[in-house]
């Protein structure tokens, strides 16, 4: 009996393409940037747009979210990016959140392994949750800022022209068809979110460079009744399988991805064959204890890719997400370094787009998102040569630390799936010019003077904190604090009383530099209620950030840190912003 | 070491045995560990180590003879 496929619990809503007014085929608004592709990436490089004011269009090829579930984990440092674009909640309400995981050889568990994780955390370590629900959380964010982000469905990019002077604005472009109509849409910038088979790419000649492996795993979402924990579960060569790979993930509405290693002599097509699937997921859920009715609802299969863009800016053209670079799905890097990608562009293109950033800033987004991912090619490439051995050897040592870890633990680490981290941007240009805005090498703030805390580039750690509210505490946490504009944090000294810190204040809100001061003080006898004045009751960030009285850490709109100061000054901070936007640290700024 | 050590050289040997070719691997294999035999310089631990890396009875040796 043919098994009876079922679909996702999940009903999207479609939507028709709309041609704005044509003028001769083309539409005469020039728009400041063009998206290509509504995916996750897209639409959350539209909303941190929207965040800094700045409009933008998002074509879609699609009539809805996508319908399968695809992507499913979301890490903490995503959830951070979502919640300080204050679009998280969702994600929050309906992802499955975990820890950690076991991993199993034949019938003996040999590794377990968890995530970062302990009381100062607000958000956790990772969620679960499937892409037509996560598009759909951002797509309801969107619609609530229609006024800035112009969404049009059903429309296919077919080719991009870019004008000779798109190194300096001069944008590109874009031939779109849209159900019988092609039409043309000029954009000052156009950023290619169109996913790993990318029509921009394409259509400039670029080519993703790397490495291709050829281990094949069938991936299969079923739907079955069960309250197991939500972990990530593998199973190496497990009686159920033998000489096979399987891994178990618990999605939100009763939704179960199973994914399992193809033999190198199987045939990929005739492997993702429902009859040939269904005995597999059975013998897996029977080996797990799993004895409820189940059915399919979707099954594909994947080979992984280490593949990236050497730049990710071409002119007036930038590239995020799976059009910039393939990483492995092993370690989940693939949607959330897509999501960072979109994070650190949003900023920047949207400071350049306000007209208070040099179009120079754009290359530091390739800059640090290349050696990015770079990161995480080399943390995923390591995941799947565990996960899909690429040679023999590979496979032999993979059997000999699976043999061994049950007795010796020294060779358990090799079994850790290496799940995605926030990556430190340690040798970014911006770091240099921030802290040396002079471009004197012995100017007092050209040397990092810190021990400990997260140094220029890195994401700051997350700390409980409290804040005074109507005479009473209220709880809150340190990326609370944290809003899609340059902060500084200021340690002990409570900036509105201080009339050097008010100028620039003052002059940087003139030029339109989204810009505020928290103030961060140790006891409660020094707060007033006040949204930007957090009291550090434990003294765990004074600590974790090595601060003391009168320390400042500027952070970038992405959460990075900027620059810091044992000592910071107004003057400091101020020349660290306007160098970092104008991108100049060669010659002395007033 | 630290983890992100030991997993440069695990890679490393990888890399390396698949270079050397599956039907060198044993005789490689042989050569590493008498080198690091004899930069242990410990008879003892050797003489454990020989009988920890025994696979149980129920295992099939990975490589065909």
């Amino acid at each position: 009996m043919p098994p009876s496929f079922k679909p996702y619990p999940f009903t999207p809503r479609h939507y028709e393409g709309v041609v704005p007014p044509l003028v001769d085929g083309r539409d005469p608004v020039r728009r400041p940037v063009a998206i290509v592709g509504g995916g996750p990436v897209g639409m959350t490089l539209a909303l941190a747009l929207a965040r800094q004011g700045v409009r933008s269009v998002l074509i879609e090829a699609d009539d809805s979210v996508c319908t399968g579930s695809r992507a499913i984990c979301i890490s903490r440092r995503s959830l951070e990016i979502l919640k300080r674009l204050g679009a998280v909640q969702g994600f929050l309400d309906k992802g499955l959140p975990w820890t950690g995981g076991r991993s199993f050889y034949r019938d003996t568990e040999v590794f377990r392994f968890s995530m970062h994780q302990d009381d100062e955390q607000s958000l956790p370590p990772m969620i679960n949750i499937a892409q037509y629900q996560i598009e759909q959380f951002l797509l309801d964010e969107l619609e609530r800022h229609a006024e800035l982000i112009e969404i049009r469905w059903q429309t296919r990019v077919t080719g991009i022209e870019q004008s000779a002077a798109s190194n300096a604005g001069g944008g590109a472009t874009l031939d779109l068809q849209t159900g019988d109509t092609a039409w043309h849409m000029e954009a000052d910038w156009v950023v290619a979110c169109d996913g790993g088979r990318s029509t921009i790419r394409e259509a400039l000649g670029l080519k993703l460079t790397g490495t291709t492996y050829e281990g094949r795993y069938v991936i299969v979402d079923i739907e079955l009744d069960s309250d197991r924990a939500t972990e990530r579960l593998a199973y190496f060569d497990p009686p159920s399988n033998p000489g096979s790979t399987v891994l178990v993930h618990r999605q939100p509405d009763n939704v179960w991805r199973i994914d399992y290693q193809l033999r190198d002599d199987e045939d990929p097509q005739t492997a993702v064959e429902p009859e040939n699937v269904m005995p597999r997921v059975q013998s897996v859920l029977d080996s797990i204890g799993e004895t409820g009715a189940w059915s399919p609802i979707w099954i594909t299969v994947y080979k992984a890719n280490a593949l990236t863009l050497e730049r990710y800016r071409h002119g007036a053209v930038l590239f995020a997400g799976d059009a910039a670079h393939l990483v492995p799905i092993f370690g989940v890097r693939g949607a959330n370094s897509g999501i960072d990608d979109a994070d650190n562009l949003g900023w920047k293109l949207g400071c350049v787009v306000n007209d208070i950033a040099s179009p120079d800033l754009l290359d530091t987004y390739s800059d640090e998102r290349v050696f990015a991912a770079r990161e995480n090619l080399s943390y995923g490439m390591k995941s799947t040569e565990f996960m899909a051995p690429p040679t023999f050897a590979f496979e032999l040592m993979r059997s000999a630390v699976l043999g061994l870890a049950e007795h010796h633990p020294g060779v358990r680490p090799l079994i850790n799936p290496r799940q995605t981290h926030p990556i430190a941007y340690a040798d970014s240009p911006l770091n240099r010019v921030a802290a040396k805005p002079t471009g004197s090498s012995t100017a007092p703030d050209a040397v990092d003077p810190f021990t400990r805390g997260p140094a220029p580039g890195s994401v700051l750690p997350e700390c409980r904190l409290e804040r005074l509210c109507d005479g009473s505490e209220e709880a809150i946490h340190l990326t609370d604090l944290i809003a899609p504009c340059f902060t500084a944090l200021r340690f002990g000294v409570d900036a509105s009383q201080d009339t050097a810190w008010q100028r620039m204040w003052d002059d940087l809100a003139s030029r339109a530099i989204p810009f505020r001061v928290v103030t961060v003080v140790a006891t409660r006898t020094e707060a007033r209620a006040d949204s930007a004045i957090a009291i550090d009751h434990t003294g765990r960030l004074h600590e974790a950030l090595g601060a003391t009285r009168g320390t400042v850490y500027l952070i970038r709109p992405d959460g990075h840190v900027l620059a810091r100061w044992r000592k910071g000054s107004a003057a400091a901070v101020q020349r660290a912003l306007t160098a970092t936007l104008t991108m100049q640290h060669t010659e002395t700024l007033s | 070491m630290t983890d992100s050590d030991l997993d440069r050289v695990y890679t490393a040997l990888c890399q390396t045995l698949t270079t050397e070719g599956e039907a060198q691997a044993p005789l490689y294999l042989a050569r590493l560990a008498l080198l690091f035999i004899t930069e242990l310089d410990d008879a003892q631990r050797a003489l454990s180590l020989i009988e920890a890396a025994r696979l149980p009875a129920s295992v099939a040796p990975p490589i065909a003879a």
